[in-house]
């Protein structure tokens, strides 16, 4: 089913939305495109061509979650939330991103609030009609208007959007909205064909898990990590990265969780000293090796939608499509 | 700047040649516009990637505390990376005799925001190239032209010695060495306002913070192998994205730079939530240039102001 | 004025600035409940990380005490101390903490009383200055009438 709003009519929808839920979108804010929650004075921005620089993952998995607090000398758990939630403009890297979360914490050892939060919030999705340079979705099994992590796929078509339904709960979203007609859905494919196809592929990913593996105990590691730093930049801003750590804030009297990351040090230095990834070289073959090796063996699909904040946001430039393109040259070799 | 290109890339050839250095650090295009790519070379016919240009963002003393300990290490520097170099041999992180430093001039690094944010919103930037001062840039749609001056970094701005210092090879000269630039103009402006606007604006600027470190990674004079964010016992800094944590790091992540930052502005480009932290560091610098007449950086066998101690001291505090 | 009036001080002090065991437990004792002393070894222990932690913490003024110049059981701990902790107050006054919540005072242990002059004088400062706010992200643990050394 597929649906016009047009952008006149988009507030006024918005607002019908935010009588049942809190709506998110994300704002300009000053340069830093981020998602807020809409209100007064808070206007959605969907005009802006790229992405927003911090993930949309925060609104499932909050860089800091209190989950206990003391009482006394017990710990009071810190209850779920329960207000429903539309997220708006979500593009579809991290639409799909949130979709392989599920993998990770919905479900064998489900994660509480994740599972809540998912429950209770629907994705309006918005395709990219200009895909930017660092985008590389096509790359990794997605693509530009990728509708698969969310309820309603909007393209926008200038003066309206086509919103293409997904879900049952898309379509309470769009519900009293005019069809829109066999012109706008056409119109509507030819600029998503456009898109998809003015990406260029900088990698193929057929057969990666077995050439990352084979590298495993190659130089290859040593060269690709002289210039990383290990800051935290690539895991903290990337949409699939979801390590976190537990810690009691004994002066908060809190016991929270915050993400982590493994290009810290002491992510995986245990209570005796031992660090089984001591240097560089092991955390950063680790951190390619989960995206595009791990990920695939776990859960079958490549643990990363071609967002391209990391490459973006890297203090020293260092592209993980450019890793990916030289493990293949080193395999070759 | 072809010409300071060239001359890097034949003595960084040579080097390698003569067996004197076992890697020459330096940076090579990136693969996106207006980035640069720090370069490891380790064989003569790599020196043909090295590159010097306004786009090479980082601080290259970072990696010096990052290579094996017995490496002969060859090192690009501009100004605040020699100096960043004289801190760490005087910290005593790495012997002077295993490095051999090629001095470049430096004329500022540009800051991306700057271009970024004067640009479209709805245009993509495919290529940006110097021609003398001015900056070039191909859009997907048209070209955008500035002065160099204008999409400068502002701590390039404020440098008071772009001119490397103690190189062992130094490879052009620059005739105005920081002399004419207000290099406490930061601290200047930041100190004129009220103490609620000063403390708003500090509070402001950090609550973009997402904790990713990468201001302390890019710093070259960051290199403890625990920091104090890491302490548990006791807990110094809550890990947390809020206030208390987020504040605790920046105070005091600039308070341990006290006398050792070499203003390069590093930490202010790698941060990707562009957060100002040069105005802290700026002051303590500025402090210890006032109370001990201490400049970080000059050379090998300084005391740090925080060593140096003595009885006679200025003193505006003891009662 | 809030119950958390009247100001909450914190004060380190070097155990060898105190003439005795005896004059210490005597100052405890003077003291009222919203000031909390921390006896050290040496005013150079006293790093900034403390001075933020109790400013963080909500204390309204911090007092340190060392040793006069040449009288540093450790040779110099309090000049390492005057300088570490005087760019600190003037870095923490940058942000707007104003200057008079940190202090420092070098005590001989023959200024019997010294200590208990300063924290008044610290006291009367506060009163004027108010309740600290900048930089104040945590409320005390401990509500105001509890002193958790106490047995």
């Amino acid at each position: 089913m597929h649906k016009i709003v047009t952008k006149k009519g988009l507030p006024t929808l918005i607002e019908a939305w935010q009588r049942q839920a809190v709506v998110y979108a994300p704002v300009h804010n000053g340069g830093i495109p981020e998602f807020q929650r809409l209100g007064r004075g808070t206007q959605a921005a969907l005009y802006l061509r790229g992405n927003t620089r911090y993930p949309p993952k925060s609104l499932f998995i909050s860089q800091s979650e209190t989950m206990f607090y003391a009482q006394g000398t017990a710990l009071e758990q810190v209850p779920l939330p329960t207000a429903p939630r539309v997220i708006l403009g979500v593009r579809a890297c991290d639409a799909r991103a949130t979709q392989l979360l599920d993998g990770v914490f919905g479900t064998d050892s489900s994660d509480p609030s994740w599972v809540r939060k998912r429950e209770r919030t629907a994705l309006v999705g918005l395709g990219c009609t200009k895909p930017g340079a660092t985008c590389f979705c096509s790359a990794v099994g997605s693509g530009p208007f990728d509708a698969r992590g969310v309820d309603v796929m909007l393209t926008d078509l200038g003066d309206a959007y086509l919103a293409e339904v997904q879900t049952d709960e898309g379509e309470t979203l769009l519900e009293g909205m005019p069809v829109a007609t066999q012109a706008q859905v056409e119109a509507a494919h030819q600029l998503q064909e456009a898109a998809a196809s003015s990406m260029e592929i900088p990698f193929e990913t057929e057969g990666i898990r077995d050439v990352l593996y084979g590298l495993f105990s190659s130089s290859f590691w040593y060269e690709v990590q002289q210039s990383c730093l290990g800051c935290g930049v690539c895991t903290f801003l990337c949409p699939t990265c979801h390590c976190f750590d537990i810690v009691d804030e004994v002066q908060r009297r809190e016991r929270v969780r915050n993400w982590d990351s493994c290009m810290f040090r002491i992510y995986s230095q245990e209570a005796s000293g031992y660090n089984p990834r001591p240097t560089n070289v092991e955390r950063t073959r680790q951190r390619i090796m989960h995206k595009y090796a791990y990920f695939v063996e776990n859960h079958g699909e490549i643990g990363c939608t071609g967002c391209g904040r990391c490459v973006r946001n890297c203090p020293v430039d260092l592209d993980i499509r450019q890793v990916i393109r030289d493990a293949r040259s080193w395999a070759e070799e | 700047m072809g010409e300071l290109t060239q001359a890097i890339r034949e003595h960084a050839a040579r080097l390698l040649q003569e067996g004197r250095v076992d890697v020459v650090i330096g940076f090579k295009t990136g693969t996106v516009p207006l980035r640069a790519q720090p370069a490891f070379i380790t064989e003569p016919e790599q020196a043909a990637e090295l590159v010097h240009n306004s786009f090479c963002q980082n601080n290259l003393a970072s990696y010096l505390t990052r290579r094996p300990d017995t490496e002969r290490i060859g090192i690009i520097c501009r100004g605040c990376e020699s100096r960043a170099v004289h801190v760490l041999v005087s910290e005593h992180q790495h012997d002077r005799e295993g490095l051999y430093v090629i001095g470049v001039p430096c004329a500022g690094i540009i800051d991306r925001h700057k271009i970024e944010r004067q640009g479209e919103l709805d245009l993509e930037t495919v290529e940006v190239w110097e021609e003398g001062e001015e900056v070039i840039v191909a859009l997907d749609d048209g070209e955008q032209r500035y002065a160099r001056a204008e999409v400068l970094d502002d701590a390039c701005l404020r440098c008071a010695h772009p001119q490397p210092t103690d190189a062992d090879l130094l490879l052009a000269d620059l005739p105005d060495n920081g002399a004419s630039v207000d290099r406490w103009a930061a601290v200047d402006a930041f100190e004129s306002l009220p103490p609620a606007e000063r403390f708003a604006r500090f509070a402001q600027e950090a609550e973009r913070c997402i904790r990713c470190y990468a201001c302390r990674e890019a710093c070259p004079t960051c290199y403890c192998t625990e920091c104090f964010v890491d302490h548990n016992n006791p807990r110094w800094c809550e890990s947390m994205v809020t206030a208390g944590g987020t504040h605790a790091w920046h105070v005091i992540r600039a308070f341990h730079q006290a006398g050792r930052c070499v203003s390069c502005g590093a930490c202010e480009r790698a941060c990707p939530m562009e957060i100002k932290m040069t105005y802290l560091t700026d002051k303590l610098n500025y402090d210890m240039a006032q109370q001990y007449g201490f400049e970080p950086g000059m050379s090998d066998d300084a005391t740090p102001p925080f060593a140096a101690f003595t009885l006679d001291d200025a003193d505006r505090f003891v009662r | 004025m809030s119950d958390l009036w009247p100001p909450r001080i914190l004060v380190f002090q070097c155990q060898y600035s105190v003439y005795s065991e005896t004059e210490r437990e005597a100052i405890s004792s003077q003291l009222p409940p919203h000031v909390k002393h921390v006896q050290v070894p040496c005013s150079g222990r006293i790093s900034p990380l403390f001075v933020l932690n109790a400013i963080q913490g909500g204390v309204d003024g911090v007092l340190i005490c060392g040793c006069v110049p040449e009288k540093c059981h450790f040779k110099a701990g309090n000049l390492g101390a005057r300088r570490q902790l005087d760019a600190f107050r003037a870095f923490l006054s940058y942000l707007g903490v104003e200057e008079e919540r940190v202090r420092f005072a070098w005590i001989d242990p023959a200024e019997r009383g010294r200590v208990l002059q300063e924290i008044a004088a610290l006291e009367e400062a506060l009163a004027s200055l108010g309740q600290a706010s900048r930089l104040v992200t945590r409320v005390p643990l401990q509500p105001q009438g509890e002193r958790p050394w106490a047995s």
